[in-house]
C-alpha cells in the first residue's frame, strides 16, 4: 500500500461509524475529498473545490490544486482536526490539503431574549462564533482589535477567542486569562458561562467573577474600556473582565437614555437590590422580634392580617418565597403561552387563595412580591439568581436572632465580597479600593463630558477616553 | 492568581484607623461622660484628643526614625527574640482579650436589649466566627470591608438630626465639671473610647511612605474625636445632666424616638448597625494579635494561631458573665493598652536611639 492510500485509510479510520462523514472519491484523477456535509458551506465547495477538479485534466490539476486557498498538511492528526473544525480535506496523490467552508448552519442573528432594551441596538450574539466576531468587528473597526485564538475541551476542542483592543488593555489581564483558559483541563465545555466557572478566581463564591452578556454592544463598550473580551463557539454569551460587583448593576441602555434617566435607572437598581435582599427578612425580624419598630396604626393592620395564620412569620415567608421561586422555574421553562398561564395561576389561585386559606398574610404577599419584582430589575440574570439564593440565608437568619441575625448576614456577604477578586483585582472597586473618580459611571451615569477615562478597574495604560473641551 | 499587589490607599487607612476606634463605647459615652465629668462633661472630651494626638506624634516618631519598618522588625533587630517573647505574648495576650471583651460587651448589650432569654454564648460564637472570617484574610480585606461598614453606618449620624426639635441648649446649663466623681476607671474608660489608634504601629510595613500614615491617623481621630463631641453634646442636650447620669446606655434611648411613618424606635437597627464597627474593631484586634503571635510561632500557619487566638479567648471570655463584670475587665484591660499605646513606642524610640535605621525600608 502506498502512502496515499495509507493515509486515506488512517484518517477514514478515524471516522469509523461517523454516518455524517462524507468522503468523495474521485479514482481516475486519484484524489478523495473528505469533510462533514452539515459544516462546510456546500456551494463553496462546489465553486471553490469540487467544479475546478471536475473541469480540470490531470495535466491541469496540479496548478488547480495550487490555486486553491488552503494549506498542505503532513500529519494525520493534524487533518483530522482540521476536518472536525469544518474544513475540506482533499487528498491527492502523496499530498493532502485542507480547505477552510466552515459555515454551519445556525440560528440568524436575533434578539436577546435574556437582556433586552428599549432603546439602543436590538441584535445579539447567536452560537457560531463568526457571527460572534463579526458583530464584534463591525463596531470595533480597529487593526488594534486584536483576537487570540485557543482550543479549550479535550473531546470537544471548543474554540475560545480572547478580544482585546492593543494599547488600551493591561496586557497583564490579557495574559493571566489566556494562562488560565490554557491550563483548562475537562473533557468538554458548552457554554461561556460554563467556562468562566472554570477561570474564576474563587470558584466557591456565589457571585459571578466574570460579566457576561449576549448584547454586542455592551461588548464593544468592555472592550473599549480596556478590559478583555472572551467568546465561545457554540455559545451567544460572551464574557469580560475584570469585572466588579458594581458592574452587574449598570446596563447599555443607562447610556442611549439621557443621563438623569440613566442615572434614575442605577439609582432604582441598587435600590431594588436592598429591598430584594432585605425586605423579606426585614418583615420576618419585625413580626418575630421587633414588633415595636412597626407603628401604631400599622401595627394593628399587620397584626389584623396575622392573626389567623398559624404558623411563624420565618415559616411563612420561606413558603412564600419558596411558591414564588417555584413560578418562576416553571415559568422559565414554560413555552411563553403557558408561562402566562403559570402567571396568572400563581399569582390569583396561589397568592388570593393562600391569605383566604390562612396560610399566609396579606402583608408577606405583598412583601414577597414586591422583593421578587426587585430582584428582576438587576440587568444581569446570574447576579439576579445570586441575590435571590442568598436571600433565602437571610431569612432564616433574621428568624433565628432578628435585626442582628439580618446584620451578622450581612456582614458576612459584605467580608466576601470584599475578599474576592477577578482577574485578581478587588471586586468591591471603586468603593474598595476607594476610587471616587469611577463613581460617576458607577453609581450614577453622569453626563459624557464627564466620564472622561477609563474605569480604573481595567488599570489601563491610556487611560482618557475622551479629549473634547466642551 | 494574579499578583497584583494591593496597597493600603489613604483613604482606607483613615477609615479603618476611624472605625477601629469607633464601638459599642459610643453608646455609653455620654452617661460615662456625666458620671466622671459632671455637667458639660462632653467638653472633657478635648483634652483626651489632645492627649491621643500626643500618643499619635508619639508613634510618628517611631515612624520616621524607624524608617517606616515594621515594629516588630525595628525590636528583632536590637534584641534577640527570646527577650522579646514576654512583650509578644503580652501585645498577643491584651489585643486578643480585648477583641473578645469588646465583642462580649457587644453581645450581653444587644441580649439585655433584645434577646434576655437567649444564652449569649451563641451570639458570641456567630460573632467570633465572623472576626475570624475577617481577620484571617488580612489587613487588606479588613481594610476594604471596614470602608464598606463605613459607608453603611455612617448615615446614622442623619438620623440624628431628626431629634434636634428636642434637643434644648437649656439642658447643658452654664456650669462645668459639676458634680463629677473624677475616678480613674471612668476616665479610662473614657479614653477606652479613643483606643484603637494605637493600632497603626502595626501598619507600618503595609502602606507605602508616600501616604503621609501619622497625617491620616491624627486625621481619623479628629473624625472620631469630632463625632465623639457631637454625639455628647447631642445627648447632654437632649436629656440633661440629671437623666444622663442615671441611663446606661443614652444614645440606645435617644434613638428610640426617631419615627418614620412606616418604621419607629429605630435603635433596634442602630444596635445591628453597631455590629458593624464592632466588627472592625475586633478584628484589627484579634488580627494585631495575630501578628504578634506570628512573631513567638512563625512556624505555625496564621489560620491555626487565629483559631487558637479565638478559642483560648473565647473560653477566657466566658469567666465574666455579667455586663458589669465585662466592663470591669474591659477597664482593667483598657488601662494596660493604654499603658502599651504610649510605652511601645517609647521603647521603640529608645531603641531606636541605641542604634539608628539606616536602610531604606523594604517596601518602599
Amino acid at each position: 500500500m502506498d502512502h496515499r492510500q495509507q493515509q486515506l485509510s488512517h484518517i477514514l479510520r478515524q471516522f469509523d461509524d461517523c454516518a455524517d462523514f462524507t468522503h468523495k472519491a474521485f479514482p481516475e484523477l486519484h484524489a478523495d475529498l473528505l469533510y462533514f456535509d452539515h459544516m462546510v458551506d456546500s456551494q463553496k465547495l462546489y465553486r471553490e473545490v469540487t467544479a475546478p477538479i471536475l473541469s480540470a485534466s490531470e495535466s491541469e490539476l496540479q496548478n488547480a490544486l495550487d490555486r486553491l486557498s488552503g494549506a498542505r498538511m503532513e500529519a494525520d492528526r493534524d487533518i483530522v482536526v482540521a476536518i472536525l473544525s469544518g474544513s475540506v480535506a482533499l487528498i491527492y496523490r502523496e499530498q493532502a490539503y485542507v480547505i477552510d467552508m466552515y459555515n454551519p448552519k445556525g440560528r440568524s442573528i436575533s434578539q436577546s431574549e435574556s437582556e433586552t432594551t428599549i432603546t439602543g441596538p436590538h441584535d445579539a450574539f447567536s452560537e457560531p462564533v463568526g457571527d460572534t466576531l463579526s458583530l464584534i468587528r463591525r463596531r470595533i473597526k480597529s487593526s488594534h482589535l486584536k483576537c487570540v485564538r485557543m482550543k479549550v475541551g479535550e473531546i470537544s476542542k471548543t474554540d475560545v477567542f480572547l478580544l482585546y483592543v492593543a494599547d488600551i488593555v493591561n496586557m497583564h489581564y490579557v495574559d493571566e486569562l489566556s494562562r488560565r483558559i490554557r491550563g483548562i483541563e475537562i473533557d468538554a465545555v458548552h457554554d461561556t458561562n460554563m467556562l468562566v466557572q472554570l477561570i474564576d478566581d474563587r470558584p466557591s463564591s456565589i457571585f459571578p467573577q466574570f460579566f457576561t452578556t449576549e448584547r454586542p454592544d455592551a461588548i464593544a463598550s468592555k472592550l473599549a474600556a480596556g478590559r478583555v473580551v472572551g467568546i465561545m463557539d457554540g455559545s451567544p454569551s460572551a464574557f469580560s473582565a475584570p469585572t466588579s460587583f458594581f458592574e452587574f448593576f449598570t446596563s447599555s441602555d443607562d447610556y442611549y437614555q439621557r443621563w438623569s434617566l440613566g442615572t434614575a435607572t442605577r439609582a432604582l437598581r441598587f435600590f431594588s437590590f436592598a429591598v430584594t435582599i432585605l425586605f423579606t427578612c426585614f418583615y420576618v425580624s419585625v413580626t418575630t422580634f421587633h414588633y415595636e419598630m412597626i407603628p401604631q396604626n400599622l401595627l394593628l393592620t399587620l397584626s389584623e392580617s396575622r392573626s389567623r395564620v398559624p404558623f411563624p412569620p420565618v415559616y411563612e415567608a420561606l413558603l412564600m418565597e419558596l411558591v414564588i421561586e417555584l413560578l418562576r422555574e416553571a415559568g422559565a421553562r414554560l413555552p411563553t403561552k403557558i408561562g402566562q398561564t403559570i402567571g396568572i395561576v400563581g399569582g390569583i389561585v396561589i397568592g388570593q387563595a393562600a391569605v383566604q386559606a390562612g396560610f399566609t398574610s396579606n402583608i408577606l404577599i405583598i412583601v414577597v412580591a414586591s422583593s421578587a419584582i426587585s430582584s428582576f430589575v438587576m440587568p444581569s440574570y446570574i447576579m439576579s439568581a445570586s441575590i435571590r439564593l442568598i436571600r433565602f440565608g437571610l431569612i432564616i437568619l433574621a428568624g433565628i436572632w432578628g435585626n442582628l441575625g439580618i446584620t451578622v448576614g450581612v456582614a458576612y456577604l459584605i467580608i466576601h465580597l470584599c475578599h474576592l477578586t477577578s482577574l485578581g483585582s478587588s471586586y468591591m472597586t471603586p468603593v474598595a479600593p476607594h476610587k471616587p473618580g469611577d463613581w460617576a459611571d458607577v453609581f450614577i451615569r453622569a453626563p459624557f463630558k464627564l466620564l472622561k477615562t477609563r474605569p480604573s478597574q481595567a488599570k489601563s495604560p491610556n487611560p482618557a477616553r475622551m479629549k473634547m473641551k466642551k | 492568581m494574579v499578583a497584583v499587589k494591593e496597597k493600603l490607599a489613604p483613604f482606607h487607612i483613615l477609615v479603618l484607623i476611624y472605625m477601629t476606634q469607633t464601638g459599642v463605647v459610643i453608646l455609653s459615652l455620654g452617661q460615662m461622660l456625666a458620671q466622671t465629668f459632671g455637667i458639660n462633661g462632653w467638653l472633657a472630651l478635648p483634652f483626651y484628643g489632645v492627649i491621643v494626638t500626643a500618643n499619635l506624634l508619639l508613634i510618628g516618631l517611631v515612624y520616621r526614625m524607624g524608617r517606616g519598618k515594621s515594629i516588630f522588625d525595628i525590636m528583632e533587630r536590637r534584641l534577640p527574640l527570646l527577650l522579646l517573647s514576654p512583650l509578644y505574648l503580652l501585645l498577643t495576650m491584651v489585643w486578643s482579650m480585648l477583641a473578645c471583651l469588646v465583642s462580649m460587651e457587644y453581645v450581653l448589650i444587644f441580649q439585655m436589649i433584645a434577646f434576655p432569654t437567649t444564652n449569649p454564648v451563641w451570639f458570641k460564637i456567630v460573632i467570633d466566627l465572623l472576626a475570624y472570617s475577617l481577620f484571617i484574610k488580612g489587613i487588606y480585606t479588613i481594610s476594604k470591608a471596614s470602608t464598606v461598614f463605613f459607608y453603611l453606618t455612617v448615615w446614622m449620624y442623619l438620623f440624628s438630626s431628626m431629634l434636634f426639635h428636642e434637643y434644648s441648649w437649656n439642658r447643658l446649663t452654664p456650669f462645668f465639671f459639676q458634680e463629677g466623681d473624677f475616678a480613674l476607671p471612668g476616665m479610662s474608660g473614657i479614653y477606652a473610647a479613643f483606643l484603637g489608634y494605637e493600632l497603626v504601629m502595626l501598619l507600618f510595613g503595609y502602606v507605602d511612605r508616600s501616604a503621609k500614615l501619622m497625617k491620616l491617623a491624627i486625621w481619623a481621630n479628629l473624625l472620631v474625636f469630632v463625632s465623639y463631641i457631637y454625639v455628647s453634646m447631642l445627648v447632654f442636650g437632649f436629656f440633661g445632666f440629671g437623666e444622663l447620669r442615671e441611663m446606661q446606655y443614652p444614645l440606645i434611648d435617644m434613638f428610640a424616638y426617631v419615627k418614620f411613618p412606616f418604621i419607629e424606635r429605630i435603635e433596634n437597627l442602630l444596635y445591628g448597625l453597631l455590629l458593624f464597627t464592632m466588627l472592625a474593631t475586633m478584628a484589627m484586634y484579634y488580627w494585631s494579635a495575630n501578628e504578634a503571635s506570628g512573631r513567638l510561632f512563625p512556624k505555625l500557619k496564621p489560620s491555626y494561631r487565629g483559631i487558637a487566638l479565638i478559642a483560648g479567648t473565647f473560653f477566657v471570655g466566658l469567666i465574666p458573665d455579667t455586663l458589669a463584670e465585662v466592663n470591669e475587665w474591659l477597664t482593667w484591660f483598657g488601662i494596660v493598652e493604654i499603658g502599651i499605646a504610649f510605652g511601645l513606642p517609647l521603647f521603640l524610640i529608645a531603641l531606636l536611639l541605641i542604634r539608628k535605621e539606616k536602610e531604606a525600608p523594604v517596601h518602599a
